[in-house]
């Protein structure tokens, strides 16, 4: 580098110094402190002259660094390195990603936290997955598929307080009740597309929480439903001292009573459901719905044209990705035995539009991907507390710089004449 | 030769517009009829009446299958290819341009696949049946791929084909719903000379080896005076000629009208 060069930048960051100081001067610089009858103002010069100090540095090194063309150069070769592993071994990568999830309640490092994280994050990988169907193959940008969630969960939380069936009856039931739901919406937004869709889908949304909460009769309104019947192990309950005539499940396979033989089991529980929905998806996409879901994302004119059913296959689309969402949503109300209108507002509408995002649209590995650093990325950063949420954000804006079309935005033909030969 | 397509009075209004005032033509079967025109004469709004697109003002639209005649005023949207068998292309392509070449005829066959699949359930249990139905698609698909001389390229994205390649991909694409009758929206805009020649053979091939009836909006006369057998000539919604490639070159108010005189 030459030494005009460096003289220049240093004449840069000094004036990006005196910017700072003129911004933290009086903001950081000059602290009001209420004291008996008046304000006062402390004036904290060191405070101000360490910032300044850091924006100067922080300039200079980036001056620095842009003229030697080296910005960012190794968060670009690493993240083509991952996609590129990602890419070739896809299948070695899911395999060793189902293994790891098996194994990982008995790894020795895993306690009590790290399930209840593993157990969210799957809840999130789950309605990731269901939300892809929506968004990801048939492009319908869904902005309410919490409402699913929502309704899966009432509904669980309903019919099992109210008639006391099992999970595995009530867990279908929550099913069917989501992807009437799903239909329901489906039909006004059929002639919908993008924005006006999204606004449409986000309404829809409010609109179920609203009622959640002000049905008070049916929902308990914003009390929420308790008491919801835990899941039992085909039968036999978790609990330290069963009922008379009852066997539970540590005293049928006669293990030492622990409270982590019932996490362990909604691991699994989550665990199935998720890759069950998963290999739906993965096989729905090779048959001809899903080639039209996506041709209609592609084209809708076009599939007209071809006699492609336009309204049918919208509202398929719409039901199985409601329907999944039904799914975790029965779930969800299991595991927290407690379920209120809180736990669905649109925050969590828009974090799983944002996993699917993130993860490269379609793509069944990139939700995994999304799912464990955002939702892991909130987790780690939970000690910042309100703060954590500029992390998050910090995150986004990452992915979105680097990776523009999302973590993994390849898409696999569902079919091939030649075979696989690449 | 019997009729296939008989257009009676077709009116099309858009608010004080008339884009189409009073046409009537016929097309035959195993014939390609070409609409021809200046821009702005409402070819492409024939074609959107015929396809279900526009819901035409007034007038019939009869399509002669056997003995009996359909109307296609009675369907609309996607049951026009659907049931009647009248497919399209489109003057803009429309492809669906981040599936594959092969998906893109597997979308066309869309109906018979989702019968053969037993609407996703035999797909989902994978059942023999179906897998055969589904090999069967791939071979048609394959069948006009081999025409086209594009099977080498069947597993990469539509969008990544050339220009030209795309156009032939359109038709062959609308070619997989064995339709009755086909609508080709200026197929031949932007080909290069040597493209055009291929798309006269293709048109020809699908006119006299498949029997179906082809009609065309073409500006390119060299496409249009090479494969046409009858020419309609519009301006401003009206039919001004009717007849062979021929008769057309010579007459009097095509030349006036669109054509063109030589200085």
């Amino acid at each position: 580098m030459e030494k005009k060069d460096i003289i220049q930048s240093f004449k840069d960051s000094l004036f990006t110094g005196l910017i700072a100081l003129a911004l933290f001067g009086p903001i950081v610089g000059l602290r009001t402190v209420s004291k008996g009858e008046g304000l006062f103002i402390t004036p904290q010069w060191g405070v101000v002259f360490l910032l300044v100090g850091l924006c100067i540095l922080g300039r200079f090194l980036i001056n620095i660094n842009s003229a030697r063309r080296k910005e960012f150069k190794i968060f670009s070769t690493l993240s083509s390195k991952f996609s590129s592993i990602t890419e070739d071994k896809a299948k070695h990568f899911a395999i060793t990603g189902i293994l790891f999830a098996v194994v990982f309640p008995f790894l020795p490092f895993t306690d009590r936290y790290f399930m209840d994280v593993a157990i969210m994050i799957l809840t999130y990988i789950m309605l990731g997955w269901g939300l892809n169907i929506v968004v990801g193959l048939a492009g319908l940008l869904d902005l309410g598929y919490v409402a699913f969630y929502a309704v899966g969960a009432y509904s669980y939380a309903l019919i099992a307080t109210t008639f006391g069936w099992s999970f595995w009856i009530c867990l279908p039931l929550a099913g069917v009740f989501a992807a009437f739901f799903g239909i329901l919406l489906g039909f006004p937004v059929l002639r919908l597309r993008g924005d006006y869709l999204a606004i449409v889908t986000l309404g829809f949304g409010e609109i179920i929480r609203i009622i959640l909460i002000n049905w008070y009769e049916v929902t308990n309104g914003p009390d929420g439903i308790t008491g919801i019947p835990r899941p039992s192990f085909f039968g036999l309950p978790f609990k330290r001292s069963p009922d008379e005539g009852e066997t539970s499940f540590h005293l049928f396979f006669n293990l030492e009573y622990s409270t982590m033989h019932r996490i362990i089991f909604l691991y699994y529980l989550i665990l199935v459901l998720a890759l069950i929905t998963n290999y739906f998806t993965l096989k729905i996409r090779k048959l001809p719905v899903g080639r039209a879901w996506e041709a209609l994302r592609e084209d809708e004119i076009a599939c007209k044209s071809l006699g492609v059913n336009p309204t049918n296959t919208k509202l398929t689309a719409f039901a199985i990705g409601a329907m999944f969402g039904g799914f975790a949503g029965s779930f969800f109300a299991t595991r927290q035995a407690f379920i209120s209108p809180e736990s669905f507002t649109f925050i969590e509408s828009a974090i799983i539009v944002a996993i699917v995002v993130l993860g490269g649209m379609g793509s069944q590995t990139g939700v995994v991907l999304a799912s464990i650093f955002l939702i892991g990325i909130t987790e780690m950063f939970r000690d910042l507390e309100q703060y954590r949420m500029i992390a998050f954000g910090g995150a986004m804006v990452l992915i979105m710089v680097f990776k523009p079309k999302g973590i993994l935005a390849n898409r696999k033909p569902t079919i091939l004449m030649h075979g696989d030969k690449k | 030769m019997s009729n296939l397509l008989s257009v009676e009075n077709l009116t099309m209004k858009f608010g004080g517009l008339t884009a189409i005032d009073d046409l009537s033509f016929d097309a035959k079967n195993n014939q390609i009829t070409s609409i021809i025109g200046p821009n702005g004469a409402g070819k492409t709004t024939v074609f959107n009446c015929l396809t279900g697109f526009y819901k035409p003002t007034n007038g019939q639209m009869f399509l002669h299958k056997e003995d009996n005649k359909i109307s296609l005023r009675k369907y609309t949207d996607f049951k026009i290819a659907y049931v009647a068998k009248v497919a399209r292309t489109f003057q803009n392509i429309r492809l669906f341009p981040a599936m594959s070449v092969l998906e893109n005829l597997l979308v066309a066959q869309h109906n018979e696949l989702m019968v053969a699949s037993g609407y996703s359930l035999f797909g989902l249990l994978n059942l023999k049946s179906y897998r055969d139905k589904e090999q069967l698609a791939v071979d048609k698909a394959k069948y006009w791929l081999d025409i086209i001389g594009l099977t080498h390229r069947a597993d990469d994205n539509a969008g990544d084909l050339p220009y030209g390649d795309q156009r032939k991909l359109e038709i062959v694409r609308a070619m997989c719903i064995e339709p009755r009758l086909l609508c080709l929206d200026e197929p031949a805009a932007g080909l290069n000379p040597k493209e055009s020649a291929e798309l006269n053979k293709l048109l020809k091939f699908i006119k006299t080896e498949k029997q179906t009836g082809i009609l065309l909006i073409e500006h390119d006369m060299s496409v249009v005076m090479g494969i046409s057998d009858h020419v309609v000539v519009l301006n401003y919604g009206k039919k001004i000629f009717e007849g062979t490639a021929d008769q057309t070159k010579n007459s009097k108010e095509v030349i006036e009208a669109y054509l063109g005189v030589d200085e």
